[in-house]
């Protein structure tokens, strides 16, 4: 990805569990540099972490040799997170994740990262494809309450 | 970078409580499934879960989370959690947990509540 702001910063991760909170501290100190309020670094945290988290896993599909660039830009009160991978792009949205069903009928648990990003995002995009990779962006407004 | 959890069990009463030290991610299952289970072998009749308010739980945690909760309404336990931050709170409301799981600000709370409970 190439940023052209002056508000950005971009890193490239390892594709190893764990790195995500690389960039979930480095998504923090970038968002603290505009004195957003504390609640929502934390929700933004979380967005990079899942997004992040599901590069990994799903879009790179564990390669060890893949890599995952995270780039954040502010614009006034918003925070743009793009997450790229290596990968193609979500086939199938899971359902949101119903809890009752899945501890009635013992079910398997999956989606939550996805619903996490939806509900804390102000606006999520999937499947979006560059000659570069995937990327999956969402948009953050830093200044809402939710 | 798989995360491990030191978890004592400390019985107070009825209640066991489950201090979990460290991250709660998906390789934290192998470590709560265990010790939930020591705790069950130990008579808990109600579980008390502790996390670091620190902590950084992500989805692969919650699903972790989820599937102890499963396991103590099976058992007919009461189970209440503590130790959370603001956000995880709000976090945990937002996924559902509160349904199954009642959320305490502190140790002494929890353990009042679960013990009348």
């Amino acid at each position: 990805m190439t940023i052209n702001s002056k508000r950005a910063v971009e890193i490239t991760l390892a594709n190893q569990l764990g790195y995500e909170r690389v960039a979930m501290a480095c998504s923090a100190s970038f968002a603290q540099l505009f004195g957003f309020p504390k609640d929502r670094i934390e929700d933004l945290k979380t967005v990079v972490g899942e997004a992040s988290v599901n590069a990994m896993q799903h879009g790179n599909k564990g390669r060890e040799d893949a890599k995952v660039t995270v780039s954040l830009i502010c614009n006034e009160d918003t925070v743009t997170v793009q997450v790229m991978d290596e990968g193609r792009g979500i086939e199938a949205f899971p359902p949101a994740p119903d809890i009752e069903k899945i501890i009635e009928d013992d079910k398997l648990i999956t989606g939550f990262g996805l619903f996490l990003m939806k509900e804390l995002a102000d606006n999520v995009e999937f499947n979006k494809m560059t000659d570069q990779g995937h990327i999956v962006s969402m948009t953050i407004n830093m200044k809402a309450q939710v | 970078m798989q995360n491990k959890n030191d978890i004592k069990l400390e019985k107070h009463g009825a209640v066991m409580l489950l201090d979990i030290e460290g991250d709660i991610t998906a390789f934290s299952e192998p470590f709560l499934n265990e010790a939930y289970k020591n705790a069950n072998d130990k008579g808990a009749g109600k579980i008390l879960l502790k996390v670091g308010n620190d902590a950084y739980i992500n989805s692969g945690g919650i699903a972790v989370l989820i599937q102890i909760l499963a396991q103590t309404k099976r058992n007919n336990q009461n189970i209440g959690i503590t130790g959370l931050s603001d956000h995880f709170q709000k976090i945990f409301n937002m996924v559902g947990i509160t349904k199954f799981a009642t959320i305490h600000s502190t140790v002494e709370d929890a353990l009042e509540a679960l013990s009348a409970g």
